[in-house]
């Protein structure tokens, strides 16, 4: 075998490390994308047996964007097992109590229930917010898109910019500016 | 008695509007306004200072853009908004800050000059903007101002579907695994 030719196989089975920022993203949404990427799906050589599945850092998960009311209307089971064990936790309380619980929980229910999806858990990282340990970070060389933009809020942006942005709606002529 | 509560309602109702028109009507009208306080010792000075309106210049209308034909010449107009064909989402809040006033509140039709459906569309868009508090900088004084510092689940972090302004039923999101 050439040296390039090892090289090439080296880098084909080596796992990237991958970095997705949360902010303002749906966790349900991003839990598609960032499964491809665990379980290798992104990868030519993509099979079930073959163990090519990716490392992604998740960051910013206290900052994710639920849907309209779902975070008042989305609730989390649990049973202890024992009689009178359930319990139904909303979205917001669980956010509350753990910000990395939902994009978790997000993941895992995304894939497919089987005897791999414990372990391809164990190679996803979830931080909430941006300081991740220095070597958790060093290991990065890649950075997953996100799917929705983050929005910018008006007092960020300078004034000036705000006063010479083109106008849609004029006042009438008899209008008291307020 | 019923007559009587009828006729001292719009009594009350007639000298409420009365005195609001009044109250306008003092100085010269047809002019866009501006109301000034100042403190000269211990004097209160309000005035309403004529002001040439800051939006004239930028103001960008469809008719004005060079290629644009009305689509069917038809007996009423498009308003200026379904004139431009905008897809305004409420994430745009260059575009709906123009809307609201100072404190927030969405501007009533005869001022705004929309059609029904406009009026409509933008006045959710406005309310989804300051819900996810995106224009926390227009909201009255008493509010919370940064999302961070309200309550429960208001505190987190929510994004709006624009075609659920005018859907009647709200499809379930596409989630297999949900019980
Ligand atoms: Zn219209």
């Amino acid at each position: 075998m050439s040296a390039a030719k090892r090289v090439q196989q080296w880098a084909t089975f080596a796992r990237t490390w991958h970095i997705f920022d949360c902010k303002w993203q749906d966790p349900y949404e991003s839990a598609n994308i960032i499964k491809k990427y665990l379980m290798g799906q992104h990868k030519p050589i993509y099979h079930p047996l073959n163990d090519c599945g990716d490392v992604v850092v998740c960051i910013n998960s206290r900052e994710i964007a639920l849907r309209g009311d779902e975070w008042r209307k989305r609730a989390y089971f649990h049973h202890t097992g024992y009689p009178g064990g359930a319990s139904w936790t909303l979205a917001w309380e669980l956010h509350n109590k753990d910000p990395t619980m939902i994009i978790k929980k997000a993941v895992y229910r995304a894939m497919k229930g089987n005897l791999q999806r414990r372990h391809t858990m164990q190679r996803l990282f979830i931080y909430h917010e941006e300081n991740v340990p220095e070597d958790i970070m060093k290991n990065v060389s890649s950075q997953i898109r996100q799917s929705r933009l983050v929005p910018t809020r008006l007092d960020h942006i300078p004034e000036e910019e705000v006063k010479q942005y083109p106008k849609v709606m004029d006042y009438p002529k008899d209008y008291v500016l307020k | 008695m019923a007559g009587l509560v009828k006729v001292g309602f719009s009594l009350a109702r007639n000298a409420i509007i009365s005195t609001s028109v009044r109250s306008i009507a003092t100085t010269k009208s047809l002019n866009l306004k501006d109301i000034r306080e100042c403190k000269e010792g211990s004097t209160l000075i309000v005035e309403g200072v004529t002001v040439p309106s800051p939006r004239t210049e930028l103001l960008i209308r469809a008719e004005n853009i060079p290629g644009y034909e009305p689509v069917v010449p038809s007996s009423k107009p498009p308003c200026y908004m379904c004139a431009l064909g905008l897809d305004v989402k409420h994430t745009d809040v260059l575009i709906l800050s123009q809307f609201v006033r100072t404190d927030g509140c969405m501007l009533p039709r005869r001022i705004t000059g929309l059609c029904r459906r406009q009026q409509k569309k933008i006045g959710k868009m406005v309310t989804m903007a300051q819900k996810a508090g995106l224009m926390i900088n227009l909201t009255p004084d008493n509010c919370k101002k940064d999302p961070r510092k309200r309550r429960e689940h208001k505190k987190f972090n929510t994004y709006y579907d624009e075609r659920t302004i005018f859907m009647k039923y709200i499809p379930k999101p596409l989630d297999r695994f949900k019980r």
